[in-house]
């Protein structure tokens, strides 16, 4: 068989098991194992997995991983966020729409303690809905903002799928939760833009005027100063070169412990909760580090990676035009697979062809400008339908809630954000010094 | 099932609180290398071990809770009857795979064990970590066996949905 055909062999295999509801992480494995199994036979294979498990699982630079995710869970059961949301509503309420802006600015500030989009969702879902619905917001407009909220928890750093790309790029985490940073806060302004017009374009999804008890400035104080807190010691830590990244998520769980523990919200029984859903995701996203690594290793054998890029490179495309069609690729595959795996199993593919191409910027520019346009695909795909994670999990909230709202208006609902995100990523596509231009503050 | 599903949790904590040990070591070398000029030695060897060991046993409770990602996309028409048993064939897949995995890296950690190897600074034995991480993976085999044969628990309460990333 040549190489061509046995990496389609290979896809094929992977697609299949998929389509049949085989777990990502072991189609990936399995199609792997097949590919490497035909190329080279059982001892070598036998020997790559003696040693597989442990040296992805016992790896100090991916324990990162788990580290930031723990942080988020400590985050969420920490009770950070419902003052988080009554300082949120008390700023923006004057605002038409204010009540959906300050659930928007909550994900936001939230995203800056927690790497997870959905956990952000969730949470913020979990005080700001019945809110939101009491003073008269659609259903749709409600779980659109909250879903689409969401994804600023992966794009304002820390953020899980930013670090999953440095570690299979090698490139500096700090460096990139950097160029993030600025099309988050754009992330977070586009959102709010696009409340603005929709509540004033489309009639009948919020109220005339919010009618917002005011705070006291103390009281409004407390809400946004634990996550301001740990936010400078964790970023003035690892930006002040105090510590590295991984030793920041440490230090960040600590923190966000501690300020749970000092908000008296913290015992046995979500502790426990805490590990158990640091568990659920962690091994999730280890088995797919393990069913990748053995799918890229019987691809590469097969070098059809390396022809690909040099055929892309014979269409004579101009480099933004591959990166462009990369993200359409992204988005067309982001509606079957998730957008983790999809990373996994594509980036160390499409990473040394992007790193072929001329940009007209350094090598390490492109790979972290790179890396934020695939954090914003990842991004959008949790939205966008038929399966975005955010809307799905936001809109089974509400059915436990009691107050449930069809799955069709809540794709509805996210529909003005995704337009927002579409032109922030064709700002950033083409306009790369927008991300960029930050990291001049990041000393080497 | 349900003395499987305890273990898991057993073994969720236990990874936990392997992943609070390298926070509050992360911490105090931090500390005291930043403020008193003295880190501890080796301390991300020590994270990296307990990092495996954590991982390994952080997957009995996700495939207990059916937590590995899943595409719904193509059988979302299907009849409950079909998606039933492909994803207990799924599971039998993932069970296969856990037990290969684990009889490897059981054999990885007696090669470590007769090689002597051990982490470059402190030495810290290699075997140690495998034999942490081969009881996780048991597991989980075990568990995706039960639930590919006699079904899945359903009496667990909806998936937490503050997980997935």
């Amino acid at each position: 068989m040549s190489g061509i055909q046995l990496a389609l062999l290979i896809f094929a295999v992977m697609l299949a098991m998929m389509a049949l509801r085989v777990p990502i992480a072991i189609s990936m494995f399995v199609a792997g194992v097949t590919g490497y199994l035909i190329q080279r036979g059982w001892a070598p294979l036998a020997s790559f997995l003696n040693s597989q498990a442990y040296a992805r699982f016992a790896s100090y630079d991916l324990s990162v991983i788990p580290l930031f995710i723990l942080m988020g869970h400590f985050a969420t059961q920490g009770g950070i966020s419902k003052a988080l949301f009554a300082f949120a509503a008390g700023v923006m309420g004057r605002f038409k729409g204010g009540l959906a802006m300050a659930a928007v600015f909550a994900c936001a500030a939230f995203g800056a303690i927690c790497g997870s989009s959905v956990a952000t969702a969730a949470t913020i879902t979990n005080v700001a809905y019945d809110e939101m619905r009491k003073h008269g917001y659609s259903g749709r407009l409600t779980t659109g903002t909250l879903a689409a909220g969401g994804t600023l928890g992966i794009l304002i750093p820390p953020s899980v799928p930013l670090v999953i790309y440095a570690i299979l790029t090698e490139q500096n985490i700090a460096k990139l939760f950097m160029a993030a940073m600025v099309p988050g806060i754009l992330a977070m302004l586009s959102y709010m833009i696009a409340i603005a017009l929709y509540v004033r374009f489309v009639p009948g999804h919020a109220p005339e005027k919010d009618v917002i008890a005011k705070q006291k400035m103390s009281e409004a104080l407390k809400g946004i100063l634990p996550i301001a807190v740990i936010f400078v010691i964790v970023f003035g830590g690892i930006y002040g070169g105090l510590f590295t990244p991984t030793e920041g998520a440490a230090v960040g769980a600590f923190c966000t412990f501690a300020a749970a523990l000092l908000k008296r919200e913290m015992n046995w029984t979500k502790f426990k909760s805490c590990f158990y859903a640091t568990a659920e995701s962690s091994a999730m996203i280890f088995l797919i580090f393990l069913g990748a690594d053995i799918m890229n290793a019987a691809l590469a054998l097969t070098q059809v990676p390396g022809q690909l890029a040099e055929v892309v490179g014979s269409w004579g495309l101009s480099p933004v035009m591959v990166v462009a069609c990369i993200m359409l690729f992204y988005v067309v595959l982001g509606a079957v697979m998730d957008e983790l795996s999809m990373i996994l199993l594509t980036i160390p593919i499409f990473f040394p062809m992007i790193m072929g191409l001329d940009f007209g910027m350094s090598k390490e520019y492109t790979a972290i400008w790179f890396g934020v346009m695939v954090l914003m695909t990842v991004g959008f795909g949790m939205l966008a339908p038929p399966v975005g994670l955010n809307v799905y999990v936001v809109n089974s909230m509400t059915k436990n809630k009691g107050d449930a709202v069809p799955i069709a208006e809540s794709y509805r609902g996210v529909l003005p954000f995704l337009a927002a995100d579409t032109v922030r990523a064709i700002l950033v596509l083409f306009f790369p010094m927008i991300s960029l231009w930050a990291l001049r503050f990041v000393q080497t | 099932m349900k003395t499987l599903g305890t273990l898991a949790k057993l073994c969720a904590i236990a990874a936990g609180l392997l992943m609070v040990f390298i926070t509050l070591m992360t911490v105090t070398s931090v500390i005291g290398r930043d403020f008193f000029g003295k880190a501890i030695t080796g301390d991300f060897e020590l994270s990296g071990a307990a990092c495996g060991a954590a991982v390994g046993l952080f997957m009995p409770w996700c495939q207990y809770k059916r937590g590995n990602i899943i595409v719904d996309f193509f059988t979302a028409n299907a009849g409950e009857a079909t998606v039933g048993f492909l994803d207990r064939a799924g599971a039998l897949v993932l069970g296969i795979v856990m037990a290969v995995l684990s009889w490897r890296t059981t054999l990885g950690g007696i090669s470590a064990f007769n090689s002597n190897s051990g982490t470059m600074m402190l030495g810290f034995p290699e075997w140690i970590v495998y034999a942490a991480i081969v009881p996780g993976l048991a597991l989980t085999a075990v568990i995706a066996f039960v639930q590919a044969f006699l079904g899945f628990n359903e009496d667990l309460p909806e998936s937490n949905p503050e997980l997935a990333v």
